[in-house]
């Protein structure tokens, strides 16, 4: 509930002022509805007693006419002004709730938003957030604006008809919706939440399955998964099946209420008019009004058959909200060169073992230094903590002379860059992925970095820096991406440079020319490479091996 | 004006048809329950008209008749809600299924593995309101107006004659707005996709994006293409509610014009109209309620309308995707008892298909405990006839015979129970190094992998053989992927191994490790075919075998 709460004041609070302007015009809509049947029943009802007691023109028939037109007209002008007016505001907010999803997604830590799956991401930034619309516009604002009719109608009938109609009206209509939003609401929490985890498993598994067919028909299991996603699909009906079943359950509540608050004000009004109280004609109103009054509580449905799914995206939308950007800072003391590690540690979340324990490093400017080590000895880590993507680790760490921890993000990033292992392409053209880097990159510029890893013939054949890449730089193969993403970086002129793996994937004459190519391109710049390779660590002046801390 | 309806889609007609029976009871039952509201009318009037005379008799039975004949309605409208549902569940289960039966069964992919997730997760539920909507609205659109309409005209011609002329005019005033949002609405579906797109790519560049101090700018970005977005919804609903409000005001406007005829009737100054008699207090109350229930079931078919086109274009989806046409994968897919005889492979000028064109393989044997390598130049058909040979695409001439036996529909999946393949690029499915080496959990793994010299990279993993392997192998290289494979194949026990390029992308010591695991294989009797144009690997085989290219 509190998530669902919390949902509805950030989206309402986007405008609130269109919000309840909104709402005002969804009672004048409700209001405006009800008087047009009313004053038609009033209307009927009393020209009839006036022909039955021989006054054929006491009443200001003109009234009625124009008014009966006035509503129809001025109702269906609300009703636009509402549905714009609630739905621009609605969508505002998600447009900024989006956009404010992104920007937590990367302030994420490194390793987070390696870990982050792209489409799992996707989901909460579109699905999600679209789903949180019904909480104003189905749930929220039928609710204000049917309590407020409510309220209205009632004093109106008070006055117009008989208390006891009054009240009759108030209470079948505004109980009955309660019992059907308190009672059933509940209902739906667990089905949602079932069918939206099996369909999300349905989904994964289908593309698991399509992706590994080759591999399935030889292991003979195509007929045993195929049997594993109808198990999955078959929990997303049964759960579906109830939400369907609560959502017809709360459709036949709401017709029965209006069926007995209708025909109860029939009869109610017959006793009114038997004992003398009302005028037939003001009982007339009584019952047309409950009639009309059908079209407020109907679209409870709705909003109840979408409860379960908009708590279950608000849960996950808001799920990290608390955690924020720390204020910036700026050290400002990063005047000097190079860099420095003393008595490095490092432990991964819930792990007993240290990954990294004690390690020292020490790389001048125009230095270039490979760390060495097998597979899991934490060469990747060492390059996350050094770039001050992982902060939380033990020992000191200076870059340019100044403590790491004293660094603000944008000073940290202005001198010093990291190519991590796996670096991703956008979609676009080769210029402006190199763009990335530098804002205001001028052609000659991308020529040149492009000449210094070796990649200026392949673009030149790809039609030049204009040439596009599909998505996430598709069109090239894996040594090339590898060269483009290292052009990138040395685009930033870093004075410190830390490469992980930088010549993977490219032949040993190439990963020469590549790693020289650096070099030159920044002569003074302390670079760390995580190497394997013979190629890189023989480039290197010195070689720093690290052992697995356990 | 001449229509030129487009050709019905074979997907949405074979829909249609598996629903039609039981759609056709509930859009019956809610037909019949549209019915019973003249029922509802009568009673209601009935009571008013009893209040005007001041006598009582009647009251509070037609009150009752009232309540009673509401609920009846409501409960045949949750009936039916039932079939209608259940309909739909039906249907769309069936459709899923055998989509995914045939889209495994593809040699070549037909569409991306994503947008088949899509079109099985989320785009066949849009069916569900065509099913549950949309249908029946179209059977009580026939019934109700044109029965309440007949009702009206009875007791007046020009309450009728005012219905007649209001009600065509919504589904005329529908399809004018209705093209204006279509366009709009197209533009909205190209910017969605488009924002999709950017998204997908900018999350998966996110690290290296703040990596390169590059983040306010793909925020601003990102900022311009939400607020595009948010742009192009409000112009698609502005034109849906524009539409809505008209069809709502011809409704109010025809209800408030009987209002008035019927009041001044009633009063004497309006003398036409009605039949001989003349309208009574009764029967004109009896009319202004039926009108509402008149312009109800319009109302909903322009709701249902946007059910309709989103079931439209899924079914074109569904067509595209049938009509594509590609060869079947041979065999079940079954877990099957393996071929029995020598692993032995002979082709006799064997043809397959692939991409559309014939590929020819070469003529070679290939005995127990031999390794041969598959050469070719690029294209040339090399990965297509390790396909072929490992039983994954049908054999269109020629004869591929196996283990002694000819390589058939029947044949297949007995074969692939001996066959392993180890692909370029690799796919290790979201489960822990353990399962994915012994699917069954049987074996010596320890063995296996030092047979396969991949003892050291299950030793370098945080969590061993519990480690979950991503998509394309997280946390292991390719060449390391590679060397994991070969071990799952001496745990499979598959005498048969397939390699394609399997020293590509590797440096040359990663790549010598795995060439001689692949050489231990045959030296413990496999027969080992490596498809690959590195000279390493081409000297370290018994022999070579050149594909010549397309034929």
């Amino acid at each position: 509930m509190k998530h669902l709460w919390q949902a509805f004041r950030l989206i309402w609070s986007a405008a609130p002022i269109s919000m309840w302007q909104g709402a005002i015009m969804a009672v004048m809509v409700a209001l405006m509805g009800t008087a047009l049947l009313g004053l038609s029943g009033w209307f009927i009802t009393a020209t009839a007693t006036a022909t039955a007691a021989g006054v054929t023109l006491g009443f200001k028939l003109f009234g009625p006419r124009a008014a009966v037109r006035l509503l129809a007209l001025g109702r269906a002008g609300a009703r636009y002004g509402e549905r714009v007016l609630t739905h621009d505001a609605t969508l505002k907010a998600l447009s900024k709730l989006r956009v404010s999803l992104m920007r937590r997604l990367s302030r994420l830590s490194l390793p987070e938003m390696q870990r982050l799956r792209g489409p799992l991401a996707l989901t909460r930034i579109t699905a999600d957030v679209d789903a949180l619309d019904g909480i104003v516009l189905r749930l929220a604002l039928p609710v204000i604006a049917g309590v407020l009719t409510h309220v209205a109608v009632f004093f109106m009938l008070w006055m117009l008809v008989a208390p006891s109609m009054a009240i009759a009206i108030a209470v079948g209509y505004v109980g009955g919706g309660a019992v059907v939003l308190i009672r059933l609401t509940k209902a739906t929490f667990g089905p949602s939440r079932t069918a939206e985890r099996a369909n999300q498993a349905m989904r994964r598994d289908t593309i698991g399955m399509m992706r590994g067919r080759a591999d399935l028909f030889l292991q003979g299991q195509v007929q045993s998964r195929l049997a594993d996603i109808q198990q999955t699909e078959s929990e997303m009906r049964s759960a579906m099946r109830r939400l369907d079943e609560v959502d017809r359950r709360s459709g036949l509540i709401l017709s029965v209420v209006i069926a007995l608050v209708s025909g109860g004000a029939l009869a109610l009004g017959g006793q009114l008019i038997a004992t003398g109280a009302v005028s037939p004609a003001h009982a007339a109103i009584g019952f047309f009004v409950a009639v009309a009054l059908g079209e407020t509580i109907m679209p409870l449905r709705r909003g109840i058959a979408e409860i379960g799914r908009i708590r279950d995206a608000a849960e996950r939308v808001l799920a990290h909200d608390e955690q924020g950007l720390g204020a910036p800072r700026v050290g400002g003391g990063a005047t000097g060169s190079g860099l420095s590690a003393t008595g490095v540690g490092f432990s991964r979340n819930g792990a007993d073992a240290p990954l990294l324990r004690g390690v020292d490093l020490e790389v001048n400017a125009g230095e270039t230094v490979a760390l060495v080590g097998p597979s899991g000895s934490g060469k990747s880590t060492l390059l996350a903590i050094l770039a001050g993507t992982e902060m939380a680790y033990d020992g000191e760490v200076r870059i340019a002379g100044q403590d790491l921890r004293a660094f603000g993000e944008r000073e940290l990033r202005g001198l010093l860059t990291l190519v991590p292992q796996r670096s991703a392409l956008v979609s676009g053209s080769i210029l402006a992925n190199l763009s990335l880097a530098k804002e205001s990159l001028s052609r000659d510029e991308a020529e040149a970095v492009l000449q210094a890893v070796q990649l200026d013939r392949v673009v030149e054949n790809m039609g030049g820096l204009d040439a596009e890449l599909g998505e996430s730089g598709g069109g090239l193969s894996g040594g090339e991406t590898r060269r483009l993403v290292l052009a990138r970086a040395l685009l930033r002129h870093p004075k410190v440079l830390l490469l992980d793996e930088p010549t993977e994937g490219l032949d040993t004459q190439t990963a020469k020319n590549v790693l020289e190519g650096i070099r030159g391109w920044l002569p003074e710049a302390a670079i760390i490479t995580a190497s394997h390779r013979e190629t890189e660590i023989a480039m290197a002046q010195r070689v720093v091996t690290l052992t697995p801390a356990a | 004006m001449k229509k030129k309806r487009p050709p019905k889609s074979a997907a949405l007609a074979r829909i249609d048809a598996a629903a039609r029976p039981t759609l056709k009871r509930a859009a019956r039952m809610q037909t019949f329950a549209g019915v019973l509201w003249p029922a509802q009318a009568a009673a209601a009037a009935w009571s008013l008209k009893e209040w005007v005379d001041g006598t009582y008799t009647w009251l509070w039975f037609a009150a009752a008749v009232f309540v009673v004949v509401g609920i009846l309605r409501a409960v045949l409208m949750h009936r039916s809600g039932a079939i209608l549902f259940d309909t739909a569940d039906r249907v769309i289960a069936e459709e899923r299924q055998a989509l995914l039966a045939r889209e495994i069964k593809r040699t070549e992919q037909a569409a991306s593995s994503a947008e088949i997730a899509a079109l099985v997760a989320q785009k066949l539920s849009v069916l569900t309101p065509y099913l549950t909507q949309f249908q029946p609205v179209m059977a009580r659109v026939r019934v109700i107006p044109l029965l309440l309409a007949g009702l009206t005209f009875y007791f007046s011609w020009a309450a009728g004659l005012a219905l007649l002329i209001a009600g065509p005019l919504v589904p005329v005033f529908m399809a004018i707005i209705g093209i204006r949002a279509q366009k709009a609405s197209e533009k909205q579906m190209v910017e969605i996709g488009d924002m999709n797109r950017l998204l997908i790519d900018r999350l998966s560049a996110l690290a290296d994006i703040r990596l390169l101090d590059a983040t306010e700018r793909a925020e601003a970005d990102f900022e311009n293409r939400a607020e595009g977005l948010r742009a192009r919804t409000m112009a698609v609903l502005r034109v849906a509610f524009l539409s809505s409000t008209a069809l709502e005001l011809f409704a109010s406007v025809g209800i408030a014009t009987i209002a008035i005829f019927v009041g001044f009737s009633l009063l004497g100054e309006i003398g036409w109209g009605a039949w001989q008699s003349g309208l009574s207090f009764y029967e004109g109350v009896f009319i202004l309620l039926l009108a509402p229930e008149y312009f109800q079931p319009l109302r909903d078919m322009a709701t249902a309308w946007h059910d309709r086109a989103g079931a439209l274009s899924v079914a074109a989806e569904l067509d595209k995707l049938e009509a594509m046409e590609g060869d079947e994968v041979p065999g079940h897919g079954d877990k099957v008892a393996p071929l029995a005889g020598r692993a032995s492979v002979a082709t006799l000028g064997a043809l397959v298909s692939r991409g559309g064109k014939p590929v020819t393989l070469p003529d070679f044997e290939m005995q127990p405990g031999e390794a041969i390598a598959l050469c070719g130049d690029s294209g040339a058909g090399k990965s297509t006839c390790l396909m072929a040979l490992a039983g994954l695409v049908p054999v269109k001439g020629g004869e591929i015979t196996v283990a002694g036996a000819a390589l058939t529909e029947g044949t297949a999946d007995a074969w692939r129970a001996r066959v392993a393949l180890i692909p370029q690029l690799v796919h290790m499915p979201d489960v822990s190094l353990r399962d994915f080496l012994s699917p069954d959990g049987t074996g010596d793994i320890p063995a296996a992998l030092k047979l396969a010299r991949a003892e050291g990279i299950v030793a370098a993993l945080p969590e061993g053989l519990a480690t979950r392997l991503g998509e394309t192998g997280a946390g292991v290289s390719g060449g390391e992927a590679r060397r994991l494979l070969i071990a799952r194949a001496i745990l499979r026990g598959a005498d048969v191994v397939l390699a394609d390029e399997p020293t590509a992308d590797l440096d040359a010591a990663t790549g010598a490790d795995v060439v001689a695991a692949l050489r231990g294989l045959a030296d413990a009797g496999a027969s080992v075919l490596v498809a690959s144009h590195d000279p390493a690997v081409i000297a370290a085989m018994d022999r070579s075998v050149f594909v010549e290219g397309a034929a």
